[in-house]
């Protein structure tokens, strides 16, 4: 069985147990929040899968994600505009993923390295500016993003689900997109082939921000509020969801699809973990666990089809 | 083979500079009492960042070190409260740190797993199972031996500092010295020639990460003893502290090349820094953009060395 | 080197208090906040600066570089004691792994003024706070009553197994006691963050369809519920905790009930000066428990104003009045 079928399986699995252990859990709101919920993190991880895929890495997506809310919240306040500020966000999202582009590709710093750094520089910067405030109170309607509805689904959702769509169609039908694949897979080869290896990676981070920063934004419209910090508790599920998803960190093999399957499976085990009134002290075991199977599931998989071939 | 043809590495010069401007610039950074403060500073950093100098020459890493340290030290305090005896207890915690050292290196060696996801895997078990035991809470009344074991000074050294040279000096002798440092390398560059030497590659590969979960549990009785009590999530984010002191110290993610002096030199870079920081009193928001440009400054001036 | 220029900025930004000489007054005050995240916390520091103006001191900042981080407050304190400040004001990040720090400083005869959270060992000259726990019962019993002793509530934890948020929970806990027609739906953690409040509270809607008060352990987390019951149409009371200002806006337009007032500035303020005063041999009372105030739409006023246009209030009227 596909490891993705796989993964299909754990998640109707974790369904079933949580219908079968609260009422609450299979119905239309709840559902929807889950998908809400999981929503925010996917929006954050789909850019990083890119990432992944090229056999790199992007820790600096928090950071990112809360210094372009942040921005974006600034810049609607002071020009009473929707649309200045969420292009305010995106933009900063996308120049903090260009210069990690630049750093990994121009001055060949290790990926880890360059957005290691990238994270605290950004915080700095942010705490530095915000100073320990909030800004909050935003226009009716641009916290629709963020709470709002369209054809019955949440905006968050529909987001999501056309990100997965742009995502899964450029990762698998453009040229790009396969120059990625074939990038993670083995870099030396890809440039022997004609690859512009720099031009695409540029990409790939720049299109890792561009995704915090609208994450950051849909955040924003959320919440009603910014604060410099909020995006420090995304990174490791951000991680998390991409890993559990099956995309591999050496590169080359992985998708979108695998990465929205994560988070939502780690938005299952905490609003299971609501709705069953359970401490939030075991969320972290119950995390590491799921992804030591899915890990293990995975690693199976792969000698299995090893030894076949 | 160690790698020993090097000029003097980028990070020394920047160490250099470092303590040039703090001394000249900040009021009292070069006395003797604030030395001591770095070195104990960062003892705990470097009894992490020395065996994650082999684990990383081994192409892995180990995420799980901080909360492995911080389930060992809460594993310590809960039985110093309950009154055993000091001996025992620290046998605990190193324990319980070569325990999940263990288990990484099985899931790693042996079944596979990319080492990334293994021990950010570990990492939430052992988290999970700390904040479990103790509900998030510290855990006090642990007498006073331990704390004031970690006070007490050897030849007018302080403790902590004592344990990081003898730990710098166990691991160095072992890297450059036995066999077993031999094979590290050799792990890292070329397993297929150590398989076909007919060594067990494999068990020395677990080792490795038995002794980083080792070494959290020597990390967990320094902290214990620092702060008086266990706390599960006291060494949070430490593991990439010290990633990031030993590939800023000149260890490489790829390719086996490994330089254990570098690795001191990145823990004290770090400690320096963000001691001198305090000392001179930069804002707080600074401080956290300097430990990232400090970060990527360190690595630039690697790679501009090496294509020169 | 890049490393250098931003030194060397931050040299000419981050100097402060060097010079102290001929001046009656000129102490230098080391304040210790727990992080940069918590509005709380800047207007804590915005009091202390305030304070030190009013009296001629100077101030110098710790905050940890990673958030809530116990070894790095143990290590700010060891280089704070190397800068040699006249006093400290401070407020621990853990009330027990912070005590070998606060007796180093007692070993440095440094002296220490402990605010908000209460340090679990050490001599400290004194402490100034609010009691929590008495903060939530009067909030809890205020949101309580307005809903006629009848109804269901739900409880907003804060970081699980923090003092701050098990004696708030336990406030509010003894308020329910009192009622005993109310019940207790259920008590969820949810990290003191507005994020969680609003993933937590909108699970705990579906699985209850009727929930007429939630008690929540700080603002951030009220606030984070309020969008939750906005976003799916529904009405409760809220109530939270702190005192601040973006509560106090939510009072005014309507969504918060109140919030209990542990007004972070006076802390600030009162901290700065006990130590300033202790530094000029005036009396400083060991313990001062600020009065608890149930902020809501009929006495908000006083607080409500922009951060930096407040003053600290003077000593002798606030400490007399206890």
């Amino acid at each position: 069985m596909s490891s993705f079928a796989w993964r299909l399986l754990g998640v109707l699995l974790l369904c079933v147990v949580l219908t079968l252990s609260s009422s609450a859990f299979l119905t239309v709101g709840n559902l929807l929040n889950v998908l809400r919920q999981a929503s925010l993190i996917f929006l954050i991880a789909s850019g990083l899968t890119l990432v992944i895929l090229s056999a790199g890495l992007d820790l600096s997506i928090g950071a990112n994600l809360g210094l372009s809310a942040c921005l974006a919240a600034a810049v609607i306040k002071a020009t009473g505009s929707i649309a200045i500020g969420i292009g305010a966000g995106l933009g900063c999202g996308m120049t903090i993923g260009i210069l990690n582009g630049l750093l990994i590709t121009m001055l060949r710093l290790p990926p880890f390295i360059a957005t290691y750094g990238m994270l605290w520089m950004v915080y700095g910067i942010n705490y530095w500016t915000m100073a320990g405030n909030t800004i909050y109170g935003f226009p009716a309607a641009f916290r629709e993003i963020g709470s709002g509805y369209l054809l019955g689904m949440p905006i968050p959702v529909l987001l999501m689900v056309l990100s997965l769509i742009v995502g899964s169609v450029f990762t698998r039908y453009t040229t790009w997109g396969h120059e990625i694949y074939a990038i993670g897979a083995n870099a030396e080869v890809a440039r022997l082939s004609g690859i512009p290896v720099r031009r695409r990676l540029i990409l790939v981070y720049t299109l890792s921000g561009a995704m915090s920063g609208l994450a950051g934004i849909v955040y924003l419209a959320r919440l009603n509020s910014a604060e410099a910090g909020i995006g420090e508790p995304l990174l490791l599920p951000a991680i998390a969801s991409v890993l559990i998803g099956g995309t591999s960190l050496f590169g080359g093999t992985g998708s979108l699809g695998g990465a929205l399957i994560g988070a939502v499976i780690l938005t299952l085990v905490l609003n299971g973990m609501n709705l069953l009134t359970i401490s939030g002290n075991w969320q972290p075991l119950i995390t590491g666990v799921i992804l030591l199977l899915a890990a293990g599931i995975d690693t199976a998989a792969r000698k299995w089809n090893e030894s076949q071939a | 083979m160690a790698s020993a043809r090097r000029r003097i590495p980028g990070i020394a010069w920047l160490l250099a500079v470092l303590v040039l401007f703090f001394s000249a610039f900040g009021t009292r950074f070069a006395s003797a009492p604030n030395l001591i403060n770095i070195g104990n500073q960062s003892s705990i950093l470097l009894l992490l960042a020395l065996p994650m100098t082999l684990i990383i020459m081994t192409e892995g890493l180990d995420l799980s070190m901080g909360a492995v340290l911080g389930l060992s030290g809460v594993v310590l305090a809960l039985l110093l409260a309950d009154g055993h005896a000091l001996p025992m207890a620290l046998a605990a915690a190193l324990g319980v740190g070569t325990l999940f050292g263990l288990a990484n290196g099985v899931l790693i060696v042996a079944l596979g797993m990319p080492p990334f996801v293994a021990t950010l895997g570990m990492l939430g078990v052992a988290q999970g199972i700390a904040l479990a035991m103790t509900d998030g809470q510290s855990v006090g009344g642990i007498g006073s031996a331990l704390p004031g074991i970690y006070a007490s000074r050897w030849m007018g050294i302080p403790f902590a500092i004592v344990v990081a040279l003898l730990a710098y000096a166990t691991f160095h002798f072992l890297l450059y010295h036995t066999r077993v440092g031999t094979y590290v390398f050799a792990i890292g560059g070329n397993r297929e020639a150590l398989m076909l030497a007919g060594v067990p590659a494999n068990r020395y590969h677990v080792l490795i990460y038995a002794i980083g979960g080792l070494m959290a549990g020597a990390g967990a009785f320094l902290l214990t003893g620092r702060m008086s009590v266990g706390h599960p999530t006291a060494a949070v984010g430490m593991e990439f502290d010290a990633v990031v002191a030993v590939i800023v110290g000149g260890t490489k993610l790829e390719r086996g090349d490994g330089w254990l002096p570098g690795t001191v030199l990145g823990v004290l870079t770090v400690g320096i820094l963000k001691n001198g920081l305090n000392v001179m009193a930069v804002p707080s928001s600074l401080q956290i953009a300097s430990i990232g440009m400090l970060v990527i400054v360190a690595l630039l001036l690697d790679s501009l060395r090496e294509r020169s | 080197m890049m490393t250098a220029v931003l030194m060397i900025l931050a040299v000419s930004c981050g100097k402060p208090g060097e010079d102290t000489a001929g001046k009656t007054g000129g102490e230098s005050i080391a304040v210790f906040t727990k992080n940069q995240t918590n509005p709380f916390f800047q207007t804590v520091r915005l009091g202390a600066e305030n304070a030190a103006k009013q009296m001629n001191a100077t101030v110098i900042q710790y905050i940890p570089t990673v958030q809530d981080s116990i070894t790095e407050q143990l290590s700010e304190i060891e280089d704070a004691i190397i800068k040699r400040p006249g006093a400290i004001v401070f407020i621990p990040v853990n009330s027990k792994a912070l005590v070998p720090g606060i007796e180093k400083l007692n070993a440095a005869n440094i002296p220490v003024v402990n605010i908000t959270d209460r340090v679990l060992g050490g001599s400290v000259i004194s402490f100034m706070g609010c009691d929590e726990v008495n903060m939530a019962l009067n909030t809890g019993r205020f949101l309580l009553q307005k809903l006629n002793g009848r109804g269901n509530v739900i409880i907003l934890e804060g970081v699980g197994g923090s003092e701050n948020s098990a004696n708030r929970v336990s406030g509010y806990r003894k308020a329910l006691a009192e009622f005993p027609n109310v019940k207790l739906l259920a008590s969820q953690p949810a990290n003191f963050q507005r994020v969680q409040a609003l993933g937590v509270t909108e699970n705990l809607l579906q699985s209850y369809p009727q929930i007429d008060g939630i008690l929540a352990a700080n603002d951030s987390m009220a606030l984070g519920a309020i969008e939750a019951l906005d976003a799916a149409r529904r009405k409760a009371l809220v109530v939270g905790l702190n005192g601040t200002k973006e509560a106090i806006d939510a009072i005014k337009a309507g969504k918060l009930l109140a919030t209990g007032d542990c007004d972070g500035f006076s802390h600030g303020c009162l901290g700065t000066m006990a130590a300033v005063r202790h530094l000029r041999n005036l009396p400083v009372p060991k313990e001062f428990i600020f009065s608890v105030m149930v902020i809501d739409n009929t006495n908000y006023a006083g607080l409500d104003v922009p951060y930096d246009q407040r003053m600290c209030p003077s000593w002798e009227s606030v400490v007399r009045d206890k």
